[in-house]
Formats: structure tokens, sequence, C-alpha cells
């Protein structure tokens, strides 16, 4: 197949021109919102055709680990005055960003499907349209963030998303709640993206081009150990700052406060925040930037934090009673797995459960959709999501009780299922990693206890939701029978055939037990095979050009590479490697089994009391409620504590130097004692009115009011000193 | 020669321009100082074998904002307030010694950075063999529609744009 | 004496003066004088690297952008101080806190 700009670009060009024309089409309402819904539907229905083409040629055409397609343009060029300072955008596809593409189209389309059903209520309020306009854009950056070819586009994508999840996320703004979620959401993921920036930015002053390509060899020819930036090496400084932008994206352990709040924008959307697109963004990029981790030494990092994160979410949605909180947090957990992969060196099992993840996740966050959908409070007019309010659902809703079970199976790992696949693998490879380092033991620990917790509360969820006696008698006699629909159960049961292991691994276990797809020609384990880090002879014969309507690429023959049952260790070390392999699967096993068999005695047979183990943790069982205090220590120490005097300082500086010392002398100073009093009195009044989380937002709009002093010139001045300070320090 | 004598000329006029636009007591004068200054720089990019710059410099600048910042000084021009809402004295509209000493402190803190980026460039040995002058309208006309389309199409957008704002910004208000 | 330096030395002169004009002066429209000063100086820097440096247009086509950018700026900058002058009877840019509070 011929890569040009038409059968690329219409990737992420039909979403985005169905964005374009919505945003028009939307405000009319009526029949034009129905164009606009039907116009976002097919329009990622027809990138999934273009990636599925992408995907085809990728591993039904060329099996090859070393194939890659990089194609760019020059965006600008001002070469000149012996500064070489060009800029590049451009396509890079390797194996790895073809099975996203097909994952994120196809999960996005059915997202679609099924957000025809979920959004029809608000079609009368106008403000359908309004979603899919986001929807689309949301689908069209990330699908431009995966054929990124370096990490500048990545950012402008990233930065795109981080918006269209604000205004998806505060979708219902009429809500106080929701409004506050969206500013948290957005404000958080901020905090990583600064420093994201600021290794784009450390890498293009190291080697003068952040592509992809470039950073891989500039790994592979040393420089990124030999430069030093703040007394480290470059990779380190890169990395570090890199993987921050990863863990706001991805929630990881610091900055993960946001993401249950982003709980409050409609179902669907979270369904692709959660799965396909914005969370699964930061997991690709450390997946992307792996071999700088790696050169920086700051795998042990990154496992730490991916355990950490792993444990600490699971042992949150143990007590959550909210149907989404303990999706939400579910979420989490997982990210923290593929983080702890991307850790502990299994690549190409990161990058599974990635995918694995997002097809279950996506699937049980659009039946929760369809069980809060059809539950509603008479009373309140509201949809009801408190579990204590659900029970004996399956008798209502067959479809979705299968759908959800399936995908319930595969995130607690249970064999035959792919989460059990992927999973596995990276507990696997911790194994091995801890073997070899006994730091990466406690990482590895928390895997396991993670695994058992995820178990543990998926089927405590399915098992209040779904069985045993209906406990808001009025709700249940209230809920419709469940009727087969396309844009209700069709898509749930299509992605609940994907959760299936044999679809990623070839062999029904994953583990080589019972071999389905053991072709003659040798593609048995394509995922495995396909999947591997970027490495140094992959790059060899390979050839870069510019993109244009012609592929006038040399078509090189690549030798189908065989799967490789030793991955290219020695005998010795793959069979240590494969004993703790067998070890951690059977740990795996029986640590699943256990968990839902726990969740089973408690709360389907009810021979164990729930309550005891409350009553006994209490302590615990608070501080879980309030999910570690993360929220409270935010605001209590990050924001009033360290934030609020550095503001106060910045306004003493604007309003005390420039104003009382040098321009208008003693009479602004009056006012500016004047305006200190009104300050002293709002924080005073604030601070004791602090109230969770409306804080914050009332904490920003006063950053807002008081930074600014509307004296235009002195910003400018302001400028200027930076400027000179940058200079300086360079 | 010629075109020394031009490029003196030239930077002399600029030079001058701005220097009196920014001392200048009257705004009127200083955005007639500004014109100079701009004629300066259009004789400037004559020198530098720009052709169609220099002709859309005197056309754009010349004809169109400089002309435009008149008007507007006609129009908001004659109320000189010199109290503000509180009874404080203001700073003068044209400034003070005191916004001109920071203004001049700015200067030398900017001037340092600027010296500090040029210094490796005044470095570099100066080009002696330069082509001769050819017209650059064809070829800023093939490259516009090139290379640069996108900009380009951007850029009308934002004429158009710019011009809907200035018209829906200034018009009066209903009822008023 | 026509080289690149010199170019350079005139735009920096051009940018110290719009930068001065912006910090000094107070009234909206003194101040948009400075930024087609300091835009000017940008613009003369693109041409002037195009002459003695790499001979290829694009430096041309960014002066004209920036021409292009300038002439929207002014017509929009001054609709805006019209309005403001409409509202507030005055063009002083101290008077222009609406947002600070």
């Amino acid at each position: 197949m011929d890569y040009t700009i038409s059968s690329v670009a219409p990737i992420v060009l039909l979403p985005f021109f169905a964005f374009v024309i919505n945003a028009f089409l939307a405000r009319k309402g009526g029949k034009a919102t129905i164009a606009a819904v039907f116009l976002s539907c097919a329009a990622i229905a027809g990138s999934s055709v273009y990636a599925f083409r992408i995907f085809k040629d990728f591993v039904w055409g060329n099996y090859a680990t070393n194939y890659h397609i990089h194609k760019f343009f020059t965006w600008f060029d001002l070469n000149g005055g012996g500064q070489e300072f060009t800029v590049n955008m451009g396509i890079y596809i390797d194996n790895m960003a073809a099975v996203m593409l097909l994952m994120v189209t196809v999960v996005a389309t059915m997202i679609h499907i099924f957000s025809t059903y979920y959004m029809k209520d608000d079609m009368h309020y106008g403000r359908n349209g309004r979603f899919f306009v986001y929807m689309s854009l949301f689908t069209s950056a990330m699908l431009g963030l995966v054929l990124s070819d370096n990490l500048f586009s990545v950012f402008i994508f990233w930065e795109l998303m981080g918006f269209c999840s604000y205004s998806l996320i505060g979708f219902y703004y009429e809500k106080e709640k929701t409004g506050n979620a969206n500013v948290k959401a957005f404000m958080t993921t901020r905090v990583g993206d600064v420093f994201f920036l600021l290794g784009i930015v450390a890498i293009w002053t190291a080697i003068g081009s952040v592509g992809f390509v470039d950073i891989y060899n500039a790994v592979d020819s040393g420089l990124f150990t030999s430069t030093k930036v703040l007394g480290m090496p470059l990779a380190t400084f890169a990395g570090l700052c890199i993987f921050m932008g990863t863990i706001g994206k991805s929630a990881q352990f610091p900055l993960n406060v946001w993401l249950p709040d982003a709980m409050n924008g409609p179902t669907p959307c979270s369904a692709l925040i959660h799965a396909a697109t914005m969370v699964a963004a930061g997991v690709y990029l450390s997946l992307r930037i792996y071999p700088l981790l790696e050169v920086g030494e700051l795998t042990t990092f990154v496992a730490y934090i991916g355990g950490i994160t792993a444990f600490g979410a699971a042992t949150i949605a143990l007590v959550q009673t909210d149907f989404k909180a303990v999706l939400a947090f579910s979420t989490i957990s997982q990210l923290g797995y593929m983080v702890l992969g991307v850790g502990v060196g299994s690549y190409n099992a990161a990058f599974m459960h990635l995918i694995t993840h997002a097809i279950f996740k996506a699937c049980l966050f659009l039946s929760a959709g369809s069980v809060i959908h059809s539950l509603h409070d008479h009373h309140t007019h509201q949809h009801v999501q408190e579990m204590p309010r659900m029970g004996g659902l399956r008798h209502k809703m067959k479809y979705t009780w299968i759908a959800m079970w399936c995908c319930t199976l595969a995130i607690a790992g249970i064999p035959f299922f792919s989460g059990f696949v992927s999973k596995d693998r990276i507990l696997g490879d911790a194994l091995v990693a801890a073997t070899h380092n006994p730091v990466m033991a406690v990482p590895a620990a928390l895997g396991f206890l993670g695994a058992l917790l995820t178990a543990f509360y998926m089927c405590r969820m399915m098992f209040l939701a779904f069985h045993g006696e209906p406990r808001d008698k009025e709700v249940y006699d209230h809920t419709h029978e469940e009727k087969l629909s396309w844009n209700r159960n069709a898509p749930l049961l299509f992605l609940s055939i994907f959760t299936l292991g044999v679809w990623f691994s070839g062999s029904l276990t994953g583990q080589g037990l019972v071999k389905v797809a053991d072709y003659k020609n040798g593609k048995y384990e394509w995922f495995q095979t396909l999947i591997e880090a970027p490495k140094k002879g992959n790059f060899e014969n390979y050839k870069r050009e510019a993109f244009g309507n012609t592929d006038s690429r040399v078509k090189d023959s690549f030798e189908m590479t065989k799967y490789d049952k030793q991955h290219g260790l020695s005998e010795a070390e793959y069979h240590h490697v494969h004993k703790w392999h067998v070890i951690g699967a059977i740990a795996s096993i029986i640590i699943a089994f256990s968990g839902v068999f726990i969740a089973a005695m408690m709360y389907l047979w009810k021979k164990w009391d729930p309550g005891f183990w409350v009553k006994t943790f209490n302590r615990y069982y608070r501080t879980l409620q309030n999910k570690y205090y993360m929220d409270e220590l935010y605001i209590k120490g990050m924001i009033q504590g360290m934030l609020l005097p550095f503001n106060n300082l910045l306004a003493k500086l604007d309003m005390g130097i420039y104003d009382r010392f040098v321009v208008d002398g003693s009479a602004v100073a009056t006012k500016f004692v004047m305006k200190i009093a009104n300050w002293f009195d709002n924080l005073f009044v604030d601070t004791i009115m602090v109230d969770g989380t409306g804080a914050s937002v009332k904490f920003f709009n006063l950053v807002l009011r008081t930074f600014q002093s509307g004296k235009i010139q002195f910003y400018f001045i302001m400028i200027i000193l930076v400027l000179f300070g940058y200079i300086l320090a360079l | 020669m010629f075109l020394k004598i031009m490029f003196v000329l030239s930077a002399l006029l600029t030079l001058g321009g701005a220097f009196l636009t920014a001392s200048s007591k009257n705004l009127m004068h200083a955005c007639v100082y500004l014109l100079a200054c701009l004629f300066g720089v259009a004789g400037l990019y004559a020198t530098l074998g720009a052709d169609f710059l220099a002709a859309a410099q005197l056309v754009v600048y010349a004809g169109g904002v400089v002309i435009l910042m008149l008007f507007a000084i006609m129009l908001t021009g004659g109320v000189q307030e010199f109290v503000n809402k509180f009874g404080l004295d203001k700073t003068p509209s044209m400034g003070s010694g005191k916004t001109y000493t920071i203004a001049g402190l700015s200067m030398i803190v900017t001037a340092f950075i600027v010296m500090k980026i040029l210094a490796p460039v005044f470095k570099t040995p100066a080009q002696t063999d330069l082509p001769a002058f050819t017209s650059t309208v064809e070829k800023l006309g093939v490259l516009l529609v090139t290379d640069h389309v996108l900009a380009f199409e951007i850029s009308s957008i934002l004429l158009l744009g710019a011009l809907v704002g200035a018209a829906v910004i200034s018009r009066p208000r209903r009822g008023k | 004496m026509i080289s690149l330096n010199g170019y350079l030395i005139i735009s920096f002169c051009l940018f110290l003066a719009g930068m001065t004009v912006m910090i000094a002066r107070k009234n909206i429209i003194a101040i948009l004088l400075g930024v087609e000063l300091i835009l000017n100086a940008a613009a003369l820097n693109f041409a002037a690297y195009t002459r003695f440096v790499n001979q290829n247009l694009d430096g041309h086509v960014m002066s004209l952008f920036i021409i292009v950018i300038a002439a929207a700026e002014a017509a929009v900058g001054l609709a805006i101080v019209i309005r403001f002058f409409q509202i507030k009877e005055t063009i002083h840019i101290d008077d222009a806190t609406e947002l600070q509070s």
C-alpha cells in the first residue's frame, strides 16, 4: 500500500473536518443536530477504515519489526548566520502506531455509536451536537498524536486533548461540581505539561531536533549520556521531564487526583478519556521515549511510580459505592500496571496491556453508561449511580450483564481473557526484574497485591449491581427490560468479543499452552513478535522522505520476523526467565481466582460479613474513603501553604516596587495599603470558608484577580527582566 | 556609490525618525516622525534589493496604517485630564521624566540581552560577493502560492477577521 | 558599509526606540506607534538576512506577513482604542485597569 497524503491524512482529518462542520451545525438544533451526530459517527468510522488499511499492511503484509514509515515536510526553515533552525513535521508509523491507530479508531467508533443512545435525552436541550463536536476533535487529536513523528507535534495534540477533556468533563457546566472537576483536571494535567515542555526544550537544545528517530539515533550515539544538564545526564533530565507529562496525563501517583473527578462528564466521554484517548496517550508517550528512560536509568523510578499507583488506586476502589468511581479508580490502577510494565522493561506487555485495557475499559464504561442511563429516580429526576440502590439487575439487562462480565473477567486476570495475557506478562517481567535487582521486589509485590484487589473490587461491583435481590425496589421496577438495539448493546457485545485473550496471544491461555493460531507460516504470537522497543539495528537501512502525493519510497523487501521463543536471550537466561514467568502465571491465576472467591463469599453468598472488616480497619477505611486525603493535601498544603504566599509576594513586588517607589510615589502607596487590607480581608474570609474543592476554583479566581494589576507596561518590563535572566542563565 | 548614499540617507531617516518618535512631546508630531521612519525603512528595503517589500511598506504603512493612526488621534484628541478618578495626579500622557528613566533602564537591560545574542553574529566574516539585484516580485508570488500557501490563506482570513472585528468593535452600540 | 552588521544595528536601534515608546508613553495610540517600530525592526532583520545570508526569498515572505499582521493589528487596535474612548472618554493607559479586580 502507498503511503501518501490521501491514504494517511484522512485518519486525522476526517474527524477534524467533522469537528469544523459540526461546530457550525451543532448550534442550529433540530435536524441539523441529527446531521451533526451522523457526520461525527461517519467520520470516525471512515477513519477506522483507513486505519484498518494501515494495520493490514503492517500485520498481514510486511510482518517485520524493522518496518517503519517516516514521512515529513519542512514546516519552516530559517537557517542562516551559522545557525541551523529547521522544524519538520511528519508522520511516523511503526507496528506500535499501526496497532494503536486501529484500536483508537475502532474503540472511538463504538463509543460514538453508543453516544447516540446515551445522549438522546440531551437532544431537546440542543447540546447533543456540542457533545459530538468535542468528541470528534478529541479523537482527531489523539489520532494525530499517534501519527506524530516528533515530540513537538505530540505536544500540540497533547494540549488539544487537554482542552477537549476540559470541555467534555465540564459538559454539564450548569452543575457546580462539574465546573470544579474540569478546572481540576485541566490544572492538574497542566503541572505535568509544563515539565513535558521543559523536556522538549532540553532535547531540542542538545540535539537540534525533537523527532523520535533523531532521538533514538542520539541515544545510540551516546549524546544523551555525555551531555550534562544540572549535574545529571541529559537523558535523565529530559526523560524525567517527559515522564512527568505522562504522570499528569495518565494520572499516576502524585497527580492522580483529577481522574476520579473526571467522572462528572457524560459516561461515553469517560469511556473515551479512560480507554482510548487521553490516559492512553501518556503511556504511549512513555513507550515512545522508552530508550531515553532506559539510558537515563529512570526505570526503577518509573516502576515504583507504577507499582504505587497500581496498588494505591486499587485500595481506594475497594470502598467506593459509586458505580463509575470504581471504574475510575480501576483505570488509575491499570494505568499503574502499564507504567510498571514500562519500568520493568516489558515494553511489549505494557503496550499490550494498553490495548487490551482500552478495549475492556471502554466496554466497561459503556456498560456502566447503559446501566446508569436506564436507572432513573423519579423523585429527583436524576440517574442512579449508587451501587447500594442497584442489585438484581441481571434480570432486566441481560446483554449488558454478559458484556460486563466478560470485561470484568478480563480486568480481573482470569485465564482465557485478554487482561490475563497482558497483566500476567507485566507481572512475570516484574518478577524477573526483581530477581535481577532486589529493589524491584517492592513494585512487583505491589503489582501482585493490586491484582488481588482488582479481582476483588471488580467482582464486588458486579455482585452488588447485577446479582442478589434488588435493594431499591422502586428504581428496579421502573427499569425497562433491555432489548437488543444497534446503538445500545451492539457496541458492548462487539467490544466484549475482543476481551478474549486469543486475539492477542494466539493461544488460549496466553502462555503458549493451548495454541489455537499456530499457523504454518509462523505468525503465532503476532503481538509479541511485532512490537519491540526501538533498538539500534532497526534504523540502519531506513530512509525518511518527503510527504507528497506520490509514494516514491523504494519498497524495501523486509524479511518476515519469525517468532523467537527465547526472545533473543541465551539458553541459561531463557530458562531463568521462563521459570519465573511460570511462577508468576501460577501466582496470578491463584490470586485472580481468590479475589473472585472472596468477593463472592462476601457479596454473592453473604457468608462473610464485609461490615466486620470495615469495623476492624475503621481508620484505614476512612482514609480510603477520603482517597488518602490527597485532595486535602493539595489544597491545604500546596495551594494555601506555598502558592498563596508566593502569589502575595509577587503582588507586593508588582504594586510595591514599580508603583510605589518608582512611578507614582506616595499617592499609589495609599491605594496599595488599602488594597493590601482588601486582600487580607478576602484571604481571611476565603480561608475560613474553604470548603473542599470549591475553594480551589475560588482560589484560582483570586490568583488571577490579584496577580494582574492591569498595568500593561509593567508586564512588559517584567517580560524583559525574565528574558534577561534567561539569557544570562544560558 | 548610489547605493551607499541611498543607504546612508535611509539609515539617517530611519534612526532620526525613530528617535524623534520616541522623544517628541506632541503625539501628532510623533506620528509624522513615525511616517518618516517608515519611509526610511522602505529605503533600506530598496537597498536590500527587496523591491516588492519596499513598495508594500510604502503602500501599507505610509498609505494605510499611519493615516489610520492620524485619524484615530484626531478622533480621540483634545481631552486631557490631569487627575484620575481618585483625584490623584496622573502621569502626563506623553510621558514624564520618571517614565523615561524607567524606559532608559529597560533599554540598557535589553541592549545587554540583544548584544549578547548579536555578538557571535557580528564576529562572522562579512559576505563579499553578493548577487546582483533582480526583481523579486515573480519569485515572491510563486512562493506565496506554493510553499507558503497555508500561511497566505490564514493571513487572508486574519485580515478579513480584523476588518470585521474593527467594524464590530468601533460600531456605536444600539440604543445609545 | 552596507553589510549585515549595519542593518542589524539599525534594526536594533529601531527596536530600542520602539521599546522606549512602549514603556515611557502613557497614551495608548503612542504605545501602538512603538509596536509598529518594533515590528518594523523584525521585518528589516528578515530582509537583511535574506540578502546577506541565504538568498532564498523565505525571509521576504516573512517580512510581508509581518506587514500584513501589523496592518491587521493597527486596524483592530485602533478600533479598540476608539471604543475605549467612547466609553471612558480618555485614552490614558493607566485608566485601562478594568481587569484588575
